[in-house]
């Protein structure tokens, strides 16, 4: 008798580790896999309104931050509940996702926008939200300065802004001109943002020539020693302890706390800086990343919701995404929950942050330069070539050996 | 014949729930990734991956990152194997000498293992970048106040090791008191009479009967540096650059964070996974070497 009791626990032991794998049946449901935690609450709060609207269940779940979305999306594939919209950031999550997307056809919000995610005609991608980064300033110590942000559209305009805002640095109260970082906690920074200054700055909006020749292993060789110039500029005149060991905080804080005139962020400080108390005016004015004059800032969308093709419940994910376009509770979201900057122009609100403010103005103004950081391959970015800067900023390597390894990076992706 | 029949059910029904969990997590996964190592895979549901034989392999000993990896992850390893070990073993002889508080120091010196390597990192992070050269401002060493401990390929990689003996001494520490409170007294009182001084009760007794506590501890030791990843992504997150035969790389990637980058970063999973099976051997004919040394060299009762 004991001796079956114990045969029957061991069985029950095997089949309950197996009895966790159940399926079970869902009702009419969308699933969000999303990327941006500082949103999770407010996409949530959206969601549960638009249950009570509609009858149409949202669930909406994060993973980013600390924990890399692009592999937790892996993961979440592999389990029994796939998402119906999840996220993809350019065109390479798009080459990583191709099987399993299917393209978006005559939704409403297609009309509304000029950024959607598009490929070979086919829109697969809602912008999530724009943003935007260029030499973002402090107004109030550039006008005590003396130097006209309209100055700001070249190398030498940039050079003498720095050569004459350094001299003053004492009487400004300064550490250094410039708030930029290149330490190994923020290749984003340089891999990413500053070199979309060599991808894109002068040329049309949407031009890939540079971009395509990258990706086929061959560098601009012009385009690069000018941009070399730049770079060399914005490292002379940032302070060393931000620029190699700083992190987030450090960058954005030395800003924030008015110890910089410039930062090389965009438009998503803004939450930090409203949660730290900063009132003084700011906008953006451009990068100078290559010769000649430049007269726009870098605008983009950096994700893109897009459909699971394997979706069960497509139409349902669909209607989601054109009432957050079209419906003023969406932009109400977007807008003054979320704090982004829509991408569709039927949006009235305005943001109440400045830099976000500031990037509307660009936008309606159409001085913008694409993004195609996110279209290089996986990693080359932030990992094969941010390093280069970091050597580069500790002195380790000179301005003609950075073209070089850059250079040498490019024709490895042959 | 039908008791034998019964008992050996009753053992398999007994052996199966952890039978068959070892096989699905462990022995599964192996074989896969053996098969997935030698393909381009990329883990996308629904792609089916094409066998591409060794190139993965290959790519891998062409590659400087890789192998300026390999030597940093071997430089680090050996040094932690020896600080951590000697830092453990001085702590544990004076906690186990009579002396006021031990257990308080003990406890105390425990204390960071149960810290996570990532808030330990970010912690240690914050004192070489911030209190070290607040230190230096306030004694007037201009050294220390413009140290960027952090921009130093060698210097961070002392760092870590300095961070993960922190972390990881207090452990092992506590094997070797436990070993030390078994070392037989009428042993060591016996020699005291015969006239030993402390290095020869040191080096023939002590050493000797504690033998075996030396393989357990070299072998976690061996293979927790071999493996790091957690403090070095909070503390130095692969930085900073060093130069390697011209061609920039990043010092403190080791290998267990190359091989997540490899896999993740570059999303090349089927080279990521080729590494990680060569990281697999190395560590395995290391620590297997490592065992088989410390097990001659110990002592039966």
């Amino acid at each position: 008798m004991r001796k079956n009791l114990a045969l029957l626990m061991v069985f029950v032991l095997v089949i309950s580790m197996f009895a966790g794998c159940a399926k079970k049946e869902e009702a009419q449901e969308v699933v969000i896999y999303q990327n941006k935690v500082e949103i999770n609450d407010q996409l949530t709060a959206f969601a549960a309104a638009y249950t009570a609207e509609t009858g149409v269940k949202v669930t909406v779940k994060t993973s980013g931050g600390d924990t890399p979305y692009a592999e937790t999306l892996k993961a979440e594939f592999q389990s029994d509940r796939q998402p119906d919209i999840f996220v993809i950031e350019g065109l390479g999550g798009y080459k990583t996702w191709e099987s399993k997307l299917v393209p978006f056809e005559g939704d409403e919000w297609i009309n509304l926008t000029d950024l959607e995610f598009v490929v070979d005609g086919k829109v697969y991608g809602f912008p999530v939200a724009v943003e935007a980064w260029g030499m973002a300033y402090n107004a109030d110590l550039l006008a005590k300065a003396g130097v006209d942000p309209e100055s700001l559209t070249s190398q030498a305009g940039y050079k003498a802004a720095f050569e004459k805002i350094d001299a003053m640095k004492d009487e400004l109260g300064i550490d250094s001109v410039v708030a930029m970082a290149a330490g190994p906690d923020m290749r984003w920074v340089t891999g990413l943002h500053n070199f979309n200054g060599y991808l894109s700055a002068g040329l049309p909006y949407g031009d890939t020539t540079v971009l395509d020749k990258l990706n086929n292993g061959e560098a601009d060789m012009d385009r690069l020693t000018q941009y070399a110039d730049w770079v060399e500029l914005l490292f002379q005149y940032s302070d060393k302890t931000v620029l190699l060991t700083g992190n987030y905080d450090a960058q954005v804080g030395q800003f924030a706390t008015q110890k910089s005139v410039f930062i090389h962020q965009g438009n998503w400080i803004d939450p930090w800086l409203v949660s730290n108390g900063v009132t003084f005016p700011m906008a953006f004015a451009p990068h100078a990343s290559v010769a000649g004059t430049l007269d726009s800032i870098f605008i983009g969308a950096p994700s893109f919701y897009v459909l699971n093709k394997d979706s069960k419940n497509l139409d349902a994910a669909k209607a989601f995404l054109n009432y957050m376009a079209t419906n003023e509770k969406g932009h109400d979201y977007m807008v003054n929950q979320a704090k982004m900057v829509p991408a569709f122009n039927n949006v009235t609100l305005k943001p109440d942050t400045p830099l976000s403010a500031n990037v509307t103005e660009w936008l309606a103004k159409g001085k913008m330069y694409t993004w195609l950081q996110n279209d290089m391959p996986d990693g080359f970015g932030m990992g094969t070539i941010a390093p280069i800067y970091e050597s580069f900023a500790k002195g380790d390597i000179s301005k003609q050996e950075f073209i070089d390894q850059i250079a040498a990076k490019i024709a490895e992706l042959k | 014949m039908k008791k034998q029949k019964k008992d050996s059910l009753v053992f398999w029904l007994f052996l199966a729930p952890a039978l068959i969990s070892f096989v699905v997590v462990v022995i599964v996964p192996f074989f896969m990734g053996i098969y997935y190592s030698m393909t381009d895979w990329t883990a996308v549901a629904g792609i089916t991956p094409n066998w591409v034989g060794l190139d993965n392999y290959k790519d891998m000993f062409s590659s400087l990152e890789f192998r300026y990896s390999f030597i940093r992850t071997f430089i680090f390893t050996l040094i932690s194997v020896i600080s951590i070990n000697v830092v453990a073993l001085t702590f544990a002889f004076l906690v186990t000498r009579e002396i006021r508080f031990k257990n308080f120091y003990r406890a105390g010196f425990f204390i960071p293992n149960l810290i996570g390597g990532l808030v330990l990192g970010y912690i240690w992070q914050f004192i070489f970048k911030s209190v070290i050269p607040a230190i230096g401002g306030l004694l007037g060493i201009n050294f220390l106040k413009e140290l960027l401990l952090l921009s130093d390929p060698n210097l961070t990689l002392f760092g870590l090791i300095l961070a993960f003996t922190w972390q990881y001494a207090g452990y092992i520490m506590m094997i070797y008191v436990a070993a030390l409170l078994n070392v037989p007294q009428e042993l060591l009182e016996a020699s005291e009479i015969d006239g030993a001084n402390f290095w020869q009760k040191l080096w023939n007794i002590t050493v000797p009967m504690i033998a075996q506590a030396f393989t357990i501890t070299s072998f976690l030791t061996l293979i927790n540096s071999f493996k790091q990843y957690d403090i070095i992504v909070a503390l130095t997150n692969g930085g900073p650059t060093d130069l390697y035969q011209g061609t920039v790389v990043n010092s403190t990637e080791l290998l267990a964070m190359h091989i997540y980058n490899i896999a993740f970063k570059y999303n090349r999973m089927a080279e990521g996974q080729a590494r990680a099976i060569i990281f697999f051997l190395v560590l395995s004919v290391v620590s297997i070497g490592q065992v088989y040394y410390n097990k001659k060299k110990e002592v039966e009762m």
